[in-house]
């Protein structure tokens, strides 16, 4: 009773003009920025981050999750018409959906791709609304010691994604760290890393940085492409109309249903992301399949399967950023970073003391899937154009639009210089292919977490025993060393099978 | 792999430094004198340690010399240039004035000077379509 009580103070909040308007710019925004190769949901919420700023804190959410949501249906439209993802979450889209284009079906692809996100999308957000209690009531046992440790298990399960980037990953990680030591230390008034320069004083802005890795730095990658003659080919713009079959429903439906949990649980666990959900999905689907020799020559259920646990995986991704407060990817770590700019922190409190707001964003999630299907089934022949646009005007503008984002932080034009620094910084990262959702975490939690370390010794007077006190913290001690091992365990295992 | 040895190393040495500005921070004047310095400490000598992980990791897997990569940094270094003329011009001349010659410098640098009427079209109306939104809709004041 409660639940539904809850679910209608959200959808009357969610469903005011103002809410509805920005949720479907954002959806639209979202949606041609996935479209986009290059530029995902984390660099088009960082780059739309200062529009929120004016914005009540429920807006702002409901918009950046129409943005990242709007961003995962987007994704897949350019693997299909193009085959080059929009985002890394599309990849396993290009492996049946690009054939499928070829084959003259794009319309099926295009609308079984929007179908699946939008099942996938919807039925996770139901479990994301039976979940998200539990887990903010249980997270209220936590203290400094048990904050410290599922910060410390976030983070490495984020850097450990793999195993040849196993290290880069932790070096991402540090860098991150020590970006967020900068500036007065807020337990002891001491003045750390400023060089006595005053604009330093409150800290480097997450923001500055998120824009700089995200934004800058992918212009700056790209811009080589462009240099040397790389660009966009040439796409199909003219479509009959965007619909499946019943025989494409009747192949795609259970592999939806089948794939939708597997992505809802690769979201929720931080670190994995949507780009493991939709290949995990693709190979289940691909194991499963009586005609397995189909996948990759234009298979529906090939298409179908990972776009609809991509999209389960972004609202899964919402579960520990909203409930914890501890964001398990770079995207949601920015969402977090922008409520905590509107003085929202989200966790567990954020059920109890701003239930308005957290009930919102999970009606708009209902809402949010809505407007995205209808954005991309009915208005995709129109939408994909803008893979039309030359990324020779592209990019200035997005470098035009950072600096503007980045501005209106603190009206100043010292970050200015900031700006461009992350931008090469993150430059150097894709160039030397260190994993930048680290570093992104780690800026954004890395204050709470040093607090969170040192209120729990001082706790203890200084026994370092105290994090490990009970069950909770040994589990997620466990969790952030076997999230380390994996990569190494996985490896081993498939040689194993490999020499079986 | 040389990128590996390259990334270990830049490791190696911003741990190196970023520790040694952390043990000459000052001293809390309350509380354990040293509180504020653990943190950074630990983080600078991990850094460190890890650094020399990842160069010791591509000593070992020595890959095949690969092709040299395609693309050109000039555009990456005038890009920058222009950044930073762009922070240099932004309080004095203002606003719409910067940003028209900034995203202008930008688009007459990849596009060259041949597509003059839209590098034009596109900077003015950019820069006077964001400040209208943000003076009139957002009520923020630009210079």
């Amino acid at each position: 009773m409660e639940l539904i009580q809850n679910l209608f103070l959200g959808f009357s909040i969610a469903l005011t003009p103002l809410n509805i308007l920005w949720m479907v710019g954002g959806a639209v925004l979202g949606t041609v920025l996935g479209m986009l190769p290059g530029l995902g949901p984390t660099t088009g919420i960082a780059l739309l981050l200062p529009l929120t700023f004016t914005m009540r804190p429920e807006t702002a959410l409901i918009t950046m999750c129409a943005v990242y949501y709007g961003a995962m249906f987007g994704g897949s439209r350019s693997s299909i018409l193009l085959n080059v993802p929009g985002d890394g979450a599309a990849v396993a889209s290009c492996f049946d959906g690009y054939p499928m284009a070829q084959q003259g079906r794009a319309e099926a692809a295009l609308a079984i791709s929007a179908i699946a996100s939008f099942i996938g999308g919807l039925i996770a957000t139901v479990a994301f609304v039976v979940v998200a209690i539990p887990v903010a009531r249980f997270a209220l046992r936590f203290g400094p010691p048990e904050y410290f440790m599922l910060m410390v298990f976030a983070l490495s399960a984020t850097a450990a994604i793999s195993k040849e980037a196993l290290f880069k990953g932790f070096i991402s990680l540090l860098l991150g760290l020590m970006i967020s030591t900068v500036g007065i230390d807020y337990q002891t008034g001491v003045l750390r890393f400023t060089f006595g320069m005053m604009e330093l004083q409150t800290g480097i802005d997450f923001v500055v940085v998120i824009i700089g890795i995200y934004g800058l730095g992918e212009v700056f990658k790209n811009l080589e492409n462009i240099a040397s003659g790389g660009g966009l080919q040439p796409i199909q713009k003219k479509f009959s109309r965007i619909w499946i079959s019943m025989d494409d429903w009747r192949r795609s439906i259970v592999p939806i249903l089948r794939q939708t949990p597997v992505g809802f649980l690769v979201g929720v666990l931080p670190g994995a992301g949507a780009t493991i959900a939709a290949l995990m999905a693709y190979n289940n689907e691909k194991q499963l399949s009586k005609e397995p020799e189909r996948f990759g020559k234009g298979a529906i259920e090939g298409l179908a399967a990972p776009e609809a646990a991509n999209n389960a995986c972004s609202v899964g991704a919402l579960i520990p950023m909203m409930t914890l407060g501890v964001p398990g990817s770079g995207t949601t770590a920015v969402m977090l970073g922008a409520l905590m700019i509107l003085g929202l922190q989200p966790g567990p409190l954020l059920f109890q003391q701003h239930a308005d707001v957290a009930w919102a964003v999970i009606a708009s999630m209902f809402l949010g899937n809505v407007v995205c299907a209808i954005v991309n089934i009915p208005l995709a022949g129109l939408l994909v154009r803008v893979l039309a646009v030359p990324p020779r005007v592209l990019y200035p503008l997005i470098v035009a639009l950072a600096f503007v984002g980045v501005y209106t932080i603190n009206f100043s034009v010292v970050e200015f210089v900031l700006l461009v620094i992350f931008g090469l910084v993150g430059y150097a990262m894709k160039k030397y292919k260190v994993p930048t959702a680290p570093l992104i975490l780690a800026v954004v939690v890395g204050s709470a977490m040093e607090q969170n370390f040192r209120m729990a010794l001082m706790l203890s007077d200084g026994r370092f025993s105290v994090f490990f006190r009970n069950g909770i913290c040994w589990v997620l001690f466990a969790l952030a060393i076997f999230s380390i091992a994996w990569p190494f365990l996985s490896s081993w295992l498939k040689a194993r099978k490999a020499a079986i | 792999m040389r990128t590996d040895c390259l990334v270990g190393a830049f490791a190696v040495l911003f741990g190196t430094a970023y520790t040694f500005q952390a043990f000459h921070l000052p001293r809390a004047m309350i509380g354990n004198p040293w509180a504020p310095l653990y943190f950074p400490l630990a983080l600078g000598l991990l850094l460190v340690v890890i650094g020399v992980v990842v160069i010791l990791q591509g000593l070992r897997h020595v890959a095949p010399p690969k092709a040299r990569e395609k693309g050109s940094k000039r555009l990456i270094v005038f890009t920058v240039l222009i950044c930073l003329g762009y922070t240099a011009l932004f309080d004095h001349l203002g606003f719409i004035a910067s940003t028209i010659l900034f995203l202008g410098g930008l688009l007459f640098m990849i596009n060259g000077a041949r597509a003059w009427k839209i590098n034009s079209v596109i900077s003015v109306v950019f820069a006077l379509g964001v400040w209208y939104v943000f003076e009139k809709i957002f009520y923020m004041n630009l210079p």
